[in-house]
């Protein structure tokens, strides 16, 4: 077996984890930063923009503001995209007999670990916005003081999708393939 | 191969784990308490609009509890350079299960926010009391997690 003669085999998650090339790790990482922050865009989309809606019947003034709720969750998608670009631009080629190196690994798992912390984060918070958009509607509709307000609420909500972007950026800095030889 | 590298390869794994549970699991807990007490004080405000800016203070702490899981995600996630110190699966375990301790944590007082926050703003009377005990909890709750 090649590469068996590597340190650290010494518990069988590592001997499992081990068998797996890094590349799967990045790439899985990078489609769950993108399609789970999209999952959570849409979601509070679909959850704010039905009780704007239905709330837009009797109270037509509030539509055109309320649209920034939406906004807010579009932005959570935003994010999304950008780490994952950012994330692909992070992946190198590594010569055959490096794939397996412990610097290769531990870019992988770099890579997997900050696609799952945008991912899940930017899930979180296009629900919380979503679900606070949807209030921010309803009560807007009843007494049009209360947007301003409620939209403080929201900015709080969205400043979760900005812990995740951070958090993943700072990661993916980690995520450095070993040299090629000369 | 050259063998300047000493410690598990496969070490890292747990490691940046621990510092995403961190962050993904407290900022469940802060959107959870957030999307909570806001639903409560939109309600609470079309009956008494004055009361909304002091009910904002739930808000406030369940964004906190985001804040410190990303501190605890940083600082587990700049731990690990196998290049200046040895990471062994000990550290990397160790990375995992204080990043699983400051998430759950996180979740935990996150959720306690906001069914005490949605319940204390919708009592008028009680706003002000409801919202200074809150804190304490809270903080007790994720600092000792």
């Amino acid at each position: 077996m090649s590469g068996s003669v590597m340190l650290g085999e010494s518990s069988s998650w590592s001997r499992a984890l081990v068998k797996i090339s890094p590349y799967t790790f990045s790439a899985i990482g990078i489609a769950v930063a993108i399609g789970v922050s999209v999952l959570g865009a849409a979601w509070g989309i679909y959850i704010t923009g039905s009780s704007l809606i239905g709330a837009a019947i009797k109270a037509p003034r509030i539509t055109s503001k309320n649209l920034i709720s939406v906004i807010f969750c579009e932005a959570v998608a935003i994010y999304g995209v950008i780490v994952a670009i950012i994330l692909q631009t992070k992946l190198e080629s590594v010569p055959a007999s490096q794939i397996y190196a412990p610097e290769s690994l531990r870019a992988g798992y770099a890579i997997f670990a900050s696609g799952i912390i945008v991912g899940f984060a930017n899930l979180v918070c296009g629900l919380c916005v979503g679900i606070i958009g949807s209030s921010c509607a309803l009560s807007d509709a009843q007494n049009s003081s209360l947007f301003v307000k409620i939209l403080v609420i929201e900015i709080f909500g969205s400043a979760l999708g900005l812990f995740g972007v951070i958090v993943g950026i700072i990661m993916s800095a980690q995520a450095s393939w070993p040299a090629k030889p000369v | 191969m050259s063998s300047s590298f000493s410690g598990d390869e496969t070490a890292p794994f747990f490691g940046f784990l621990g510092a995403a549970a961190a962050l993904v699991f407290s900022c469940m807990g802060a959107a959870y308490g957030t999307a909570k007490s806001g639903v409560g004080v939109a309600s609470m405000g079309v009956m008494r609009p004055e009361l909304v800016m002091k009910s904002i203070v739930p808000v406030v702490m369940a964004g906190v509890l985001g804040i410190y899981g990303l501190i605890i995600a940083v600082i587990i996630s700049t731990g690990i350079n196998p290049k200046a110190k040895s990471y062994y699966l000990f550290d990397g375990y160790a990375h995992l299960s204080s990043g699983l301790a400051c998430g759950l944590a996180g979740l935990s007082a996150g959720m306690a926010i906001g069914i005490v926050g949605d319940a204390g703003v919708r009592h008028p009377s009680f706003v002000f009391k409801i919202g200074m005990l809150e804190p304490m909890h809270s903080s007790q709750n994720s600092l000792l997690g």
